[in-house]
Parts: structure tokens; sequence; C-alpha cells
């Protein structure tokens, strides 16, 4: 019985391509076996939407293009920062019809600012996560690659760093100078995640430096920094993609403390919200629940999420968390 | 020497795994028995149910295992029915195992001495400190290993040494009869070799009985009486070291014997079995070796064979036993 | 291991000081100076601020300026603090130290204990309604808003329950008519605990030498006669209602905070715990028979014990920050609340004292971590 074996040529994109699917319904199946990615993720895109929703209901520049009549959001009365809602008597006020987290001491919407805010979070997260990653990846492939002194000059420098305090030398740095969103970005991503992340990778990276694809890339003329960079990183990704979750996750908790502090100049933020209700003193009272709840909330919700999903994901990095 | 006393009696064995995907039948109605002070192979190919047999002995299963029929006797006493803690009487005292790929079976933070110590302070309350020491120092010299590296770390020790250690806690009882789940793969050959003639010595010397299980014939041979070939969960044939090795009757086995070159004699052709052994989450219907059996006719598709015996003391599962139509 | 352990201390040295000379250079990248500070008051003629600059030392090429500060911080002179003047800012620290020190202590020990139990506890019992329960619990203390966190368990037990009051370290009512300091009370209150810890320490250090049928009543009956002695002594020293006064104003700061700390241990156990339990040494011990608590206790928590260890590591720098902010909320006069004071009020010599303080506390107990792992892992007591 024989068969002529017909080869297909088939383009190398879309064999990559399918593997690459393959390998994402693999790892969705995985992460999906453990509800609380899910739960996480979901808290993730429930509040990537409530930011979305802002500029729709403030749609200000819409109205000027004469998209729509008016806003649903009345900027002058619902604008995070220098809304006032001369209707109401008294500010703070509780919720009612038409603010639905009522209004702070100085007469702006509360659920405006925390949806308001969202952005700032998401993108402080974001910039910190990246500024983290870069630095901590590149770091723990390097040293575990080239090992020797310049592995250890590297680890001395990731000791040093993991030593530091974060939340004091965040303080004294706010107090000191003027630190905006992206400076505080910046500075906590040089700061507080990337010596564990560059630990980790690193541990990663030594076990995929044996490998022999690399020996053989080694053997076909490739370079140091071709090696790292075309063959160690793909293999890092995953594990680096993991710690990121827990890097946005501590970027929004120094941020909302940094402000409630009054150490940051953002403009708006939750952390700044709840710093809004300490200065007029209503802090320690809980009968205005408005003014703490829902920023407190919204700060510890969307960190969880954060871990949670950084969780979930090292369940597929890892298997030997799996259940089977 | 060896009589009718049967240490272990299995019947009828049949295990599972719960899988993702479904029931995966690790072990299908497999019945052997050892007697005492008889050491007997079991051998096969990677996934034929060898380990899965010897943890299933001492019921170590894992939490998605299940042992669905058959019994394990041990000095007449079912395994099977009884309770993890009325199990663990039996563990380590009356059947005891030597692990496949030891080099971590031994626990890093405890120095060995206190790892043996552990088990017997369990099974022999009885003895005292000075005895329980005496011991530790007679199984070492008994493996070939200097009592005074007791008080170490395992990871003081090279890999030879961990085996030899591992084989001196698994006699620390005196079980009845000990299982060797290819204790000496991860070794280099000159270690080996060395690690097989001391545990035939000492099964010899404590008329011990002994299940060492390997993919590895020839080492199965130095160191069995008789031999059980599995196969995809099943076993196909067992009987004399001997009689496999020069009778064999299951056609895998006879593949088998002759895969393996002989250095001396003429040159035979290389016997391939072609094929791969089947998926245990669906295995073939009738004889799971039919697929790749050059004997295979209709009824091996359809009927399982029955486990009986052939010859005198040989056990085969098979249709066409000697290949004969 | 000693050599591994010299290691660590020489790099703990190197960073504190690398961590001295960044302090000061964060501190002095400040614009202005500390004369301007001094002499804002217009009325004052431009050659004085010179003159002030001069005598000061200002004027110094900044390298020189910072040896000088690095080298007096070694002597014990750390400058005069501006906020608080004429006090000097080792006389502040010596004060307040103490504080920060029984909170960070207190808090990392119990929920070091507290997590190590509960998440190998957990672990074994996976899949469970509790398993479940318990991780829910430990991610929501993990993640949560750590000020307010501290004010909810103020509107707990302070405003609610009344059990405790809602903050700060005395009630200064209390103290209108004392003739000794909080500091002494609270000092005396740290060394009576800590010497009732020790015995009881050695008491059950010698246990385990003694036959087992007499090990429980000896640990129990040191338990009992340590806290009898205690407070045997607070009852007779005359100040027992003082020294109330500081442990109820204790108790919520340190509860916070070690709740708050509990979760990560705990989270970080249970996992350890679940890959531990994999390890072919676990197969061993179950085959030897060993009972479950056993396998659980010697075996998988003793292994999964080194990286959770390991772990505090990262975990100090969190508690070190969650101490500052727990101080903060509980207006609790530590160091932690003197930094932000002191930064918030530019007050320069006190921040940078602190801040330096900080660090060490963090290199300190990053350097007690490395000592403990040392110990705890024969791998590397015998290389």
């Amino acid at each position: 019985m024989t068969a002529e074996a017909q080869v297909v040529q088939v383009p190398l994109w879309r064999v990559r391509l399918g593997l690459f699917a393959k390998a994402m319904r693999t790892n969705w199946a995985l992460f999906t076996e453990n509800p609380i990615g899910l739960l996480g993720l979901g808290v993730i895109i429930f509040f990537g939407l409530f930011a979305l929703c802002h500029p729709i209901l403030i749609a200000t520049d819409k109205v000027t293009f004469g998209l729509v009549d008016k806003p649903i959001w009345d900027p002058v009365i619902y604008d995070p920062v220098s809304g006032f809602d001369m209707e109401i008597a008294f500010h703070p006020s509780p919720p009612s019809a038409t603010h639905l987290l009522g209004t702070d001491p100085l007469g702006r919407d509360v659920l405006s600012q925390l949806m308001f805010s969202t952005r700032y979070e998401f993108a402080l997260g974001l910039i910190a996560a990246i500024v983290t990653m870069t630095i901590a990846t590149t770091i723990g492939a390097v040293s575990a690659y080239f090992g020797g002194i310049t592995d250890m000059i590297l680890m001395r420098i990731v000791n040093l760093v993991m030593m530091v305090p974060t939340l004091p030398i965040l303080i004294v740095l706010g107090a000191m100078m003027e630190i905006g969103m992206l400076e505080l970005a910046i500075i906590i991503g040089l700061l507080s995640g990337f010596s564990g992340t560059a630990i980790v990778v690193k541990s990663q990276a030594l076990t995929v430096k044996v490998r022999p694809y690399i020996e053989a890339a080694r053997i076909a003329g490739g370079g140091h920094f071709h090696i790292i960079f075309k063959h160690m990183m793909p293999n890092l990704m995953p594990i680096a993609l993991l710690y990121m979750m827990f890097i946005v996750n501590g970027a929004i908790a120094y941020e909302a403390v940094l402000s409630f502090f009054g150490l940051t100049e953002i403009e708006m933020s939750w952390g700044l919200m709840i710093n809004t209700t300490q200065y007029f003193g209503y802090l320690l009272r809980f009968d205005t629940w408005w003014l703490l709840f829902p920023a407190s909330a919204a700060i510890s919700l969307l960190c969880a999420a954060f871990y949670l999903v950084g969780r979930a994901l090292d369940e597929v990095v890892n298997p030997r968390l799996r259940k089977r | 020497m060896t009589n009718n006393d049967k240490v272990l009696e299995v019947k009828n064995l049949t295990m599972h795994y719960m899988t993702r995907k479904g029931p995966v039948y690790a072990i299908d109605d497999v019945s052997f028995y050892v007697r005492r002070g008889e050491s007997i192979g079991l051998v096969g190919e990677s996934g034929c149910g060898k380990t899965s047999v010897a943890i299933s002995l001492m019921k170590l299963l894992p939490d998605n295992a299940e042992i669905i029929n058959g019994e394990i006797l041990i000095n007449g006493h079912d395994l099977v029915p009884l309770s993890d803690a009325e199990v663990r009487k039996f563990r380590w005292r009356h059947i005891s195992m030597v692990f496949q790929a030891a080099m971590n079976a031994m626990n890093p933070v405890y120095t060995v001495e206190e790892q043996i110590l552990e088990a017997m302070r369990l099974h022999r309350p009885e003895m005292s400190d000075k005895e329980m020491d005496e011991k530790i120092d007679h199984l070492f010299e008994l493996v070939g290993l200097d009592p005074a590296f007791k008080s170490q770390y395992p990871h003081q020790y090279s890999g030879g040494m961990r085996q030899r250690a591992i084989i001196a806690m698994a006699l620390s009882c005196d079980p009845d009869i000990i299982i060797a789940d290819e204790p000496t793969t991860a070794l280099d050959v000159i270690v080996q070799d060395q690690l097989l003639q001391k545990v035939r010595d000492i099964q010899r010397q404590l008329n011990m009985a002994m299940i060492y299980i390997s993919h590895d014939i020839a080492v199965i041979a130095e160191v069995s009486e008789r031999v059980g070939v599995m196969y995809a969960g099943q076993l196909a044939e067992m009987a004399s070291t001997e009689a496999i090795f020069h009778h064999p009757i299951h056609p895998y086995t006879m593949g088998l014997m002759s895969a393996f070159p002989s250095i001396v004699g003429p040159k035979t052709e290389l016997v391939q079995l072609p094929g791969e052994p089947p998926d245990l989450l669906n295995p073939p219907p009738g004889c799971r070796f039919h697929p790749r059996c050059p004997y295979a006719t209709d009824i091996c598709r359809e009927k399982p064979p029955e486990f009986k015996e052939h010859a005198e003391n040989h056990y085969a599962a098979c249709w066409h036993p000697g290949g004969e139509s | 291991m000693w050599i591994y352990l010299g290691k660590r201390f020489v790099l703990m040295l190197f960073t504190l000081l690398l961590f001295q000379i960044i302090t000061y250079l964060l501190m002095d990248a400040q614009p202005g100076d500390v004369a301007d500070l001094l002499t804002m008051n217009p009325d004052i003629p431009p050659g004085e601020v010179q003159r002030l600059r001069q005598e000061l030392g200002l004027d110094r090429p900044p390298v020189e300026r910072m040896i000088n500060w690095i080298a007096n911080f070694y002597r014990g002179n750390l400058g005069v603090s501006f906020t608080e003047y004429p006090r000097t800012v080792s006389d502040i620290i010596k004060e307040r130290l103490p504080r920060t020190i029984v909170l960070f202590v207190t808090a990392n020990v119990v929920a070091f204990w507290t997590g190590f139990v509960t998440g190998k506890i957990l672990a074994w019992k996976r899949g469970t309604a509790l398993e479940y329960g318990s991780t829910i619990v430990g991610v929501t203390l993990y993640t949560i808003f750590l000020p307010w966190f501290a004010l909810m368990m103020i509107w707990l037990f302070a405003v609610t329950l009344d059990w405790f009051p809602p903050g700060k370290f005395i009630d200064p009512m209390k103290w209108l008519t004392a003739e000794v300091s909080t500091n002494y009370i609270f000092l005396r209150i740290i060394y009576t605990t800590l010497a009732a810890l020790v015995f009881i320490f050695l008491c059950f250090l010698l246990s385990n030498r003694i036959p087992r049928r007499f090990r429980f009543p000896l640990r129990l009956g040191s338990v009992v006669l340590a806290i009898a002695g205690v407070l045997l002594y607070w009852a007779t020293s005359g100040y027992a209602d003082l020294a109330w006064d500081i442990v109820s104003h204790l108790v919520l700061p340190v509860g916070t905070l070690t709740i708050y700390a509990y979760a990560g241990t705990m989270l970080l156990m249970r996992t350890t715990m679940l890959e531990t339990l994999r390890e072919d040494y676990i197969l061993t011990a179950k085959a030897k028979g060993l009972p479950d608590k056993m396998v659980r206790d010697k075996h998988a928590a003793r292994n999964a014990l080194l990286p959770v260890w390991t772990g505090l590591v990262f975990s100090i720098v969190g508690s070190v920050g969650g101490g500052v902010i727990t101080e903060t909320v509980f207006s609790w006069p530590g160091i932690g609340l003197t930094l932000l004071r002191a930064s918030t009020a530019e007050d320069i010599p006190l921040a940078m004292g602190v801040l330096t303080i900080l660090g060490i506390l963090t290199l300190v107990s990053h350097l007690i971590v490395d000592i403990g792992y040392a110990f705890l892992d024969p791998r590397i007591r015998y290389a």
C-alpha cells in the first residue's frame, strides 16, 4: 500500500501564526482553569470600560464639533478637578440622583473623579511596568548569559536596589521635588519592582541558556546580542509578563499612598481624592462614607485584579502549580 | 530456598488515572505473585505501567488515581480495601521501595541518619536507640558505605552513594519484599554494575523478596529468577528468566528478545517492532498488542486474550502463543 | 558558611555607604540651601547670608560636605532639627526609634509565623472550600489599600467597639501627673516583654532534652509563669495604668501592620508548599508510612520554609513602607511618621537622619534574614 506523500508548501509565517494561535489556546485554557484569573481579568476590563466612559459622558469637544447637543455631564458641574454644583447647599453631599456617589468637600462629583482618575492609574501602571520590565529582563538575560564579572556587578546593583526602602525614598522625593505622573511612574519602575523581577528572569535565563538551540545559534555564528534578544527573550517573556502584573499592582498602590500624603503633583487620582477628604477633616468621619469608600475600594480592587491575573498567569507559566 | 509461601500476591489489579480527557487505564487486570526470598523482574517500555504497579502496591497513588478492582495481598492481607492509615502500617515494614531517579528521594534538610531513624522509630519502636544506631551502621556496611557518613546531609553524597543510602533506608525495617524501580538508571555504567551486584548479593543474603523494575532487559536478566513482561498496562507474559529469554511465547517478548543483539553467536537480523505503544486513553480493542503484532488475526482484534498458563509456570496472554497461527 | 555570611556583611556595609551617598545627593539636589531657609527674613543684610554660609561650611565643595556629613553621622552627630529646634536629630531618633522597632519586629515576626503555619495547613487542604475562602481573604488583605484598611480597623475597634483608642501614642490626660516620661515606661515594657520571651524560649529549648511526658507541661508552665511574672511586675510597680495606656495604644497599629504583612507570607507559603509537595522526597516520606502531619510538617513545610524565608527579603521593604503608613494613619509617633512630617516641613537634617536610619533598618533586617537562611539550609551550612 503506497501513497505518494504530497509536500505542501506552507509559508513560514502561516506556520508561525498557527503555532502561536495554538499556544494561545492552550494558555487560555490553562488560564481559565482557575476562576481567579478570569475574575481579575473581568475587573480590569470593567475598569477599562469605566475609564472610557468618562470622556463619553463629559464630551465637551463633541459639543464643539456639533455632534451632541449637550453632554450628559455638564462639565461646569461634573469636571473632576474644577467642577462645582451650586444647586446643592452643603458640600460634601451624600449620593443623590444627580450625583451617584455624592460630592466631595470642594463640590466636585465623586463618580466623575473616580472615572477620570482611572486612565491615570492604567497609564501609571503601564509605564512603571514597561520601565521595570525592560531593565529587569535585560539585566537578567545579560547577567545569565555572560556570567562572570558582568553577572557579579549586575547582581550587586540589583541587590543594592532591592535593599532600598521604597516608600521612604518616595516620600522624601515627593516632598523635595515636584513629581508628576510620568516622573512618578518612572521612579517607581526604577525602584520598586525590578530587583525581584531581575532575579527571577535571571534564573529562567540560566535554564534557557543551557538549552541546545542556544548552543546551535552560537555555532551558527550568532552574535551575543542576537542570541540574547532573539532567542532568549521570547522564553523570558512569559515570566516577565507575569511579574508585570505585580509591578502594576505595586505602582498603583504606591501612587495612591503618595497622593494620599499629598506629595504628588497629579491633578486627580484616587489617592488624591482621599487626601482631599483628609485635608478637609472628613477622614475619620464615617458618616461621609462616599468620600473614603469608593476611592479606596477602587484602588484595592484594581490592585487585586492585577494580582489575581498575575497569580493565574503563574499557573500557566509554572507547570508544577497546576492541579493535574 | 524459595518455597510456596507467597509474600505478595496480586490478583486482577486494575487502576486508572483520571485526566482532563477521561480515564487512563494504566493497569488492566494484572495478576502475579512473588514468593518469599524470590526475585522477580518487571520489564517493559516507558509508559507500560510498571511504575504504576509499583506505586499501586504500596497504595501511594496520587489523588487522581484509583484502584477500581483487584486484590493486593501482602502476607495474606488485602491492602486494597484498607484506609490510608491502615496501609501505613504495612509500608516500609513489610513492603518498601527504592525509587527511580532517587537523586531527590532524600530530604535535603535532614541527615541521612535521621531519615532512616524516623522510619525505624515508627515501625520498630521496640528497638533501643543504641540498637537502631548499630543497625544503621550494619546497613551502611551492607550497601558498601562508610558508616561515618551517616550523620551527613544528602547533598554531601555523590550520586552512587545516595543510591546506596536509599537502598539502606529501604532495608532498615527488614521488609518482606522490596520494590526496586529502575534504581540504577540515573547512574553511569560502572557504578550501575557495582550497585547491581550489591543489590543481588543483599537480596540473596537477606533472603528477601524483590521486584526489580526496569526497561533494560539485560539488567533484569542479571538479578531476577522470574520475569514479567508488561505492555500497555497489562501483563503480556510471565515466566522464569531462562524461559523468557530462550522460549518466549508472546510476540512482544519475542520482539524484545530479538531486539537485544548478542555479542556471541551468529549474526541474526534485528527484528523490529513497528509502531508505538497504544494511547491508554483509547486502547485498541481486543489484544492491545494487535496493531503491532505480525501474527495478529481477527480474534486478536476482537477479544482480549486470557492470561493463562501455556507451559509449566509460564504464563502469557496471547491467542497465538509462540507465533503459531 | 562563615564566608557566605562575611560576604553578606561586607555587602551590607557597602550598600549602606552607597545609600548614604544617595541620600545626601537627594537632599543636596534641592534648589536653594539651608542658609537661604534660615535667612528668609529680608531684614538680614546680604553679607550676613554669605557669612552664615561660610560659618555653616556650605561654600565648601559638595564632595567634602558629603564626606563630612557621613563622618559626622558615624560620630553620632546628625545635626539639629529645624522643626524641633533645638533638639538634635539623634536625640529625636533615639526617642522614636524603639517604637518603630517594636512595631516592625512584632508585626513581622508574628505575621511570618502565622503566615507560615496557616499557609502550610491550607496547602495541605487543597481544593476545599476553606482553601478557596482563605485564598480570597489572603489576596484581599495583600492588595487592600493600607490607609483604608487602617481606617477600617480604627472604625471597627476604636469607634464602633470602643476597645482601643483611635490613635496617638498616649492619652495626655493620664500623664499629666506622671513623674516619669513615656519613654521610661515604654522601654520598661520592652524589657519585661523581652525577658519573658527569652525565658519562654529557654524553657522550650530545655524541653527538647527532657522525656516526652514532661514537655508539654513544661512549655505550658513556662508561658503561664512568664505572663504572670510580667503582670506581677507591673502591678507592683505603681505605673500599671500608665503602662496599660501605652499598651492599649500599641495594639491597633501593631495589629493592623501584622495582619497586612501576614497575607503575603501566607500566600507565598501556600504556593511554595504546593510545589514542595511534588518533590520526590515527599513520596519517600509517605512510602515510609509516616503519618500525614509528619509528612506535612517535618518534610514539606521544613523545605518550603527556605524559599518563604527568602521571600521575607522582598517583604521587608514593603513592611518598612507599611510601617510608615500605619504610623501616619494612627498618628503614632515613630520614625515613619517623623519622616513624613520632616519631609513635608523640609526639615532637612531630620529627614536625612531618619531616611538613613530607615535604610539601616532595612539593611540590618536583610542581613538577619540572610544569616537565618544560612542556618536553615544545610546546603549552605555545610557547603
